[in-house]
């Protein structure tokens, strides 16, 4: 694959495992989300440019704005998480002790 | 010398995301993801979508990362932890030796790095590159905004809801 399309997999990749692989903090995973959308933007904006597809390249402007309310959705949690446990570490997150 | 460039952007956009995955605090994964969205901006412009690198540059780190930041100040630990703590450094090499081994795999060399400008014409039109793409937004996506704005407004009552802010305000 050209070197573009593999940094953007890469990092997309990269991001995914980040989210999977979180240890303490809630935020560190709706960074790596955003790390997720931040590489599919890349991602739409390369594939509209390189093959000159210019109606396409409205597409990343509305992935843009759907990520910032993910983002808005994810924060409002972590706020909440924040105000009945104390603090978005993961640790305290154990009402189903398993 | 073109190629040296886009190369040393893909690079550092790689490497900042690696940054951002194995983060040990969120304030390190913000600064890694501002890292992360300059070295992508820039291989943007480097494809020709300079509007395009300037809206991701400036709603992506000017609104949406400061919102991070102010949440990582609101839930911050009093003593974050650095590089060196718990296995964070093994884990950054572990998934550096995973993005070695899979370009190893991947990147060949003979497709090279494209460049360019995105939309070259031969004479200079009223809409050029991506500016033309966009402005379709406005006017053929004239309902896909509408819809649009109708799911922003559907985002903020969720939240609202998720956060209980409409009924008990900001008291606990």
């Amino acid at each position: 694959m050209t070197p573009p399309h593999f940094a953007f997999s890469a990092t997309f990749i990269l991001a995914l495992t980040g989210l999977v692989f979180h240890r303490t903090h809630l935020l560190s995973a709706l960074l790596c989300l955003e790390g997720m959308m931040l590489s599919l933007f890349v991602a739409l904006s390369l594939w509209a440019l390189q093959l000159d597809i210019t109606s396409f390249l409205a597409s990343p402007l509305l992935l843009l704005a759907f990520s910032a309310c993910e983002a808005s959705t994810g924060l409002a949690l972590l706020a909440a998480t924040a105000r009945t446990h104390g603090s978005d570490r993961l640790q305290s997150l154990n009402l189903l002790q398993c | 010398m073109m190629t040296y460039i886009s190369c040393f952007f893909l690079g550092g956009f790689i490497l900042s995301m690696v940054a951002v995955a194995c983060n040990p605090s969120p304030f390190y994964g913000s600064f890694g993801l501002v890292a992360v969205a300059g070295f992508g901006c820039a291989v943007v412009v480097g494809s020709g979508g300079t509007f395009l690198a300037l809206i991701l540059v400036m709603i992506y780190v000017g609104a949406m990362l400061v919102v991070f930041v102010y949440s990582a100040a609101l839930a911050a630990d009093r003593y974050p932890e650095s590089w060196g703590s718990g296995g964070v450094a093994g884990q950054a090499m572990g998934y550096l030796l995973g993005v070695m081994v899979a370009s190893g795999f991947f990147w060949k060399e003979e497709y090279g790095v494209l460049w360019g400008f995105g939309g070259s014409v031969e004479e200079l039109a009223p809409q050029r590159g991506d500016i033309g793409g966009v402005s379709w937004m406005y006017s053929l996506g004239g309902p896909l905004l509408v819809i649009s704005a109708g799911a922003l407004l559907l985002t903020l009552f969720v939240v609202f809801e998720v956060t209980r802010l409409l009924h008990r305000g900001a008291f606990r």
